[in-house]
């Protein structure tokens, strides 16, 4: 009986069963902080990438100019390849989407 | 297939990285936790941010969550531990929320007198204490199951239990 009447004390206290607002709370601060972690580790990274490529460079910078003159024309080739695709693409390559 | 067994499967999604799993979690068991934290805050806005902060710092440990361990339990574990984490920080700004709690009128003013004094009478338990009541009297866990979501002897959680039961009947005049 006394056990009863507290736990109908208590029951004033109880939330609804379910609480759509309280659960996309919870579910939005999550997204966030995933992003916040995705993003943090893109920047490191590119940071990390960054620093590296500028460490080798001066032993990187002779073999990508000596490339870079006999692959020019290859790769205004493949650019102009990649915008012709991705302009048609949903008409002609529905697989691309 | 059992609560226990949908707990499980959800658990086992959720630790593999499923943020659908999480949220059916946190929908089975939102209820659960926001009830335990209002009973042991008294506020219930401060509850409702803890239960948010409980279910995120749930989702980090997720890999902690051993297999077959309740699933409720262990979120009000982390909400307990929330709870006084903020309790801690909070003690420099008492008298502030002594009165902001003072200017809390409308809350309060729909409580019935029984209602009030059992809280009054709940505010005075210890933490510890008082958390033991809000799980084991309010929301039918048993001893053991407190126990492990406090982080508390089994026997300490008896006597909580047992001291807390007998000063909320003594405040509301009833005898065993």
């Amino acid at each position: 009986m006394t056990d009863d009447r507290l736990k109908a004390l208590f029951a004033a206290d109880e939330p609804p069963a379910f609480d759509p607002a309280f659960s996309a709370a919870v579910i939005g601060k999550l997204a966030r902080r995933r992003l916040l972690v995705d993003l943090a580790g893109l920047s490191g990274a590119a940071v990390l990438g960054g620093l590296i490529l500028w460490a080798v460079w001066p032993s990187l910078e002779p073999l990508v100019s000596h490339l870079g003159e006999g692959m020019a024309p290859v790769a205004a080739c493949a650019t102009l390849a990649a915008a012709v695709l991705l302009s048609l693409e949903g008409r002609v390559t529905p697989r691309l989407r | 297939m059992s609560p226990g067994d949908i707990d499980r499967a959800l658990v086992e999604a959720a630790q593999a990285g499923s943020t659908a799993a999480f949220s059916r979690l946190v929908d089975r068991h939102q209820k659960a936790v926001r009830a335990f934290l209002r009973r042991t805050c008294g506020d219930w806005a401060t509850a409702d941010d803890l239960a948010q902060e409980t279910f995120l710092a749930a989702w980090s440990r997720m890999d902690r969550l051993e297999s077959g361990a309740s699933v409720r339990a262990w979120f009000c574990g982390i909400g307990y531990n929330k709870h006084l984490t903020a309790l801690r920080s909070r003690g420099r700004e008492r008298a502030r929320e002594n009165a902001y709690e003072a200017d809390r009128p409308a809350a309060v003013a729909s409580m019935s007198e029984e209602r009030m004094a059992a809280e009054r009478a709940l505010a005075t338990l210890p933490a510890d204490q008082r958390a033991c009541v809000a799980l084991c009297l309010a929301a039918d866990f048993s001893h053991a199951e407190a126990a492990e979501a406090l982080n508390l002897p089994l026997g300490t959680v008896k006597s909580h239990v047992a001291r807390g039961r007998a000063r909320l009947l003594e405040v509301l005049g009833e005898s065993e």
